[in-house]
């Protein structure tokens, strides 16, 4: 019975061999299919190179693109955004502090290529292949996780650049919700946003220390949560911060951005400025009883999850503590938590006390996060007056 | 044969007795395998008679079944009275201490629940000759506690307290081990057991209630404000400073301990000035963060000031 079974002339095998065998005859020819396509391809490859080798193709930005080229170009792109962005899950936006952040970065940073509500781009840049858009119009085809994407990792060919800080997805957040505004904004609405005075020129130049600061004071002295408060902190604590963005060593694309060209001497002399500005000694936010959990946090810590009190380094004179800790006592709620999330999630850890606390927010919890940034902000900061005594 | 960490060369009582039973299973083990290899050799070269014995019910019975039960049987039994006898109601002059496994570390706790209470870490000094009733526990996973010259290994568990009572026969220094794998530098979780004679052992303790001695010159007193400024009070306690953390080690009298680190580096100023600015390397992954940041200046200090703290 198994030797019927075995036989290789009966059942379904020697049907396919039929088959293979009528294929015979083509082998040959398939053979020198084959060779002419590797010979075309090698041709290809050959002329190829020697057209770009000899150099007629022109890169000049001045002639623009062949016929139909540009419109491939833009199908690619389009196409690449969307399967890469497809996954990103957009957060909640529309935060009035992000709207200001992100404002106050596409002054600083987009502006000069792509214009502004406020005015024009650079006349450098409108020579660039290809020039930079004016994105009022372009905004409302692109999807929010789109532009997230595109703002983060910059588009390959076209000059717009990446993210200086990748793992500040925050950052870029603030970037999308402005643009997201963008389409339908007034000039005077970008300047308020932006914090540009009525009189300044769009795209501040710096000559001088009074420009300097105006770049600074746009951010730094404007009545709002959106930017951290510099009026705690002592004058070396500003000074390590500002080297530390300038060098790359803290992540930030807006503080990068606006320290990398800054020298030594003019970083002393913001910190100085700064370190010396009067305190606002009005707590942000009005202490209620909620804050006893953000308390507890900061006087005991959380020992059973290894989260020790916060006020063991972060005390609130100077002369108690290492210049590398801030003073937290009535800083904005929102910059703490987000600080903390950043040290939490590894995003903030390029340094060695940021390695410290982040070995310390990632034992606590977001419940925990939140209390004792809004107990902090609720809080009277020392007045400048004691704000440096060591 | 002699050494800090052997089974092999017991301190005490319970060590002892653990070594004899190890001795007795190991000679009886290597005699029954000798009688094995003797009935294997008969049963393929013995004359007839005593293959046929060897190959009888009777035979298979009395060596296959009944010798092995009794044999076993009585291991158990010695074995159960050996570790149950520990369990058993301590002595009214026992000592009394609770250990904490940690991740990576031993919280030791003396006459805990008492007005006398301390708390200690990473080193067990005790006094040769008095019982001591330990009480094992564990703060986050399980752990094992073993001085291999002192006694067997008992696991440390958490929501739950095992009991172990030893007596140290002799003064010495004993190492011990975490002996169940309790994640990250598992193998640097180690300690040792010091015994002294009973005065000594008395003076060690009433210096251990003392707070922390005040800074004797410039250096230990600049210290202190590093240990302060740099905030490792939030972990750690020194008693008699505003020192009050509790997640970290006690360090009110750290320079009288042999090691840093539980166990990991000798305790002297260099290796203390090491282990400030350079742990997360000594010992990757424990729990404390390095304080790398520091100035040279300040970690000298710093580890001058903890020196001092005999």
């Amino acid at each position: 019975m198994s030797s019927g079974t075995r036989d290789g002339r009966r059942g379904g095998r020697p049907m396919r061999e039929g088959r293979l065998r009528r294929l015979l005859p083509w082998l040959p020819r398939a053979r020198v299919l084959l060779r002419l396509a590797v010979l075309a391809f090698a041709l290809v490859v050959v002329g190829g190179f020697l057209t770009i080798w000899s150099g007629v193709y022109s890169v000049a930005a001045s002639r623009g693109h062949w016929p139909g080229f540009e419109l491939l170009l833009k199908f690619a792109m389009r196409s690449s955004v969307r399967t890469h962005a497809f996954a990103i899950d957009v957060p909640p936006l529309g935060d009035a502090d992000q709207l200001r952040r992100g404002a106050a970065h596409f002054q600083q940073g987009c502006a000069f290529c792509h214009g502004s509500p406020a005015g024009p781009s650079m006349l450098v840049v409108r020579g660039t292949l290809p020039e930079p858009p004016d994105l009022t119009p372009l905004v409302p085809t692109w999807q929010a996780n789109e532009l997230f994407w595109i703002v983060r990792n910059g588009l390959k060919y076209t000059g717009m650049p990446a993210w200086p800080a990748l793992q500040r997805e925050d950052e870029v957040w603030d970037v999308v919700t402005f643009l997201r505004a963008l389409p339908t904004m007034t000039p005077e609405r970008y300047r308020e946003l932006a914090g540009l005075a009525a009189d300044e020129p769009p795209a501040s130049r710096r000559d001088d220390r009074q420009a300097l600061l105006t770049a600074c004071a746009r951010c730094h002295e404007r009545d709002t949560t959106a930017f951290p408060r510099l009026d705690l902190q002592t004058e070396a604590h500003l000074l390590d911060q500002l080297k530390a963005y300038a060098a790359g060593h803290r992540a930030s694309g807006f503080m990068q951005a606006a320290t990398a060209e800054l020298t030594d001497a003019e970083m002393a002399w913001l910190a100085g400025h700064y370190a010396a500005r009067p305190t606002k000694t009005a707590p942000a936010i009005a202490p209620e009883p909620s804050h006893r959990e953000g308390e507890a946090l900061f006087r005991r810590g959380a020992p059973e999850l290894g989260v020790p009190a916060c006020e063991a380094c972060h005390a609130r004179e100077a002369a108690r503590r290492e210049r590398a800790y801030p003073a937290l006592l009535g800083q904005h709620a929102a910059y703490t938590a987000n600080q903390l999330r950043l040290f939490k999630s590894g995003a903030r850890n390029t340094t060695e006390p940021a390695r410290l606390m982040a070995t310390i927010a990632g034992r606590m919890t977001d419940e925990q996060i939140n209390a004792v940034a809004a107990y902090l902000a609720a809080q009277v900061p020392l007045p400048e007056g004691e704000r440096n005594m060591r | 044969m002699s050494s800090m960490q052997s089974v092999l060369d017991p301190q005490g009582p319970e060590a002892a007795a653990i070594t004899t039973l190890a001795w007795v299973m190991f000679g009886g083990g290597a005699a029954i395998c000798l009688a094995v290899a003797g009935l294997v050799v008969m049963a393929m070269g013995g004359g007839a008679s005593v293959r046929r014995a060897i190959a009888s019910e009777r035979f298979v019975v009395w060596t296959g079944i009944v010798v092995p039960t009794v044999v076993l049987a009585a291991l158990l039994a010695w074995g159960l009275v050996l570790t149950g006898g520990r369990n058993g109601a301590a002595s009214p002059q026992a000592l009394s201490v609770e250990i904490t496994g940690e991740q990576w570390w031993w919280r030791i706790r003396y006459l805990p629940g008492t007005p006398d209470a301390v708390e200690t870490a990473n080193e067990l000094t005790l006094p040769v000759g008095r019982d001591v009733e330990l009480r094992l526990v564990s703060r986050d996973v399980i752990h094992s506690f073993w001085v291999p010259s002192l006694a067997g290994k008992v696991d440390m568990i958490p929501g739950t307290v095992n009991r172990l009572r030893l007596r140290a026969s002799r003064a010495g220094v004993y190492r011990g081990q975490c002996a169940e794998y309790c994640g990250g530098p598992h193998a640097l979780m180690s300690f040792h057991a010091v015994a002294l004679e009973a005065q000594e052992f008395d003076s060690w303790l009433a210096n251990q209630r003392r707070p922390a001695t005040a800074p004797a010159d410039a250096d230990a007193m600049a210290g202190r404000t590093v240990f302060l400024k740099a905030g490792c009070h939030g972990c750690h306690t020194v008693r008699g400073l505003e020192a009050t953390g509790i997640i970290g080690p006690d360090l009110t009298h750290v320079a009288s301990r042999l090691t840093l680190g539980a166990a990991t580096l000798p305790n002297d100023r260099d290796h203390f000035r090491r282990w400030v600015r350079d742990n997360q390397h000594l010992k990757p992954g424990n729990r404390m963060p390095s304080f790398g940041f520091l100035a040279e200046r300040d970690l000298d200090q710093l580890a001058a000031w903890l020196g001092s703290l005999k």
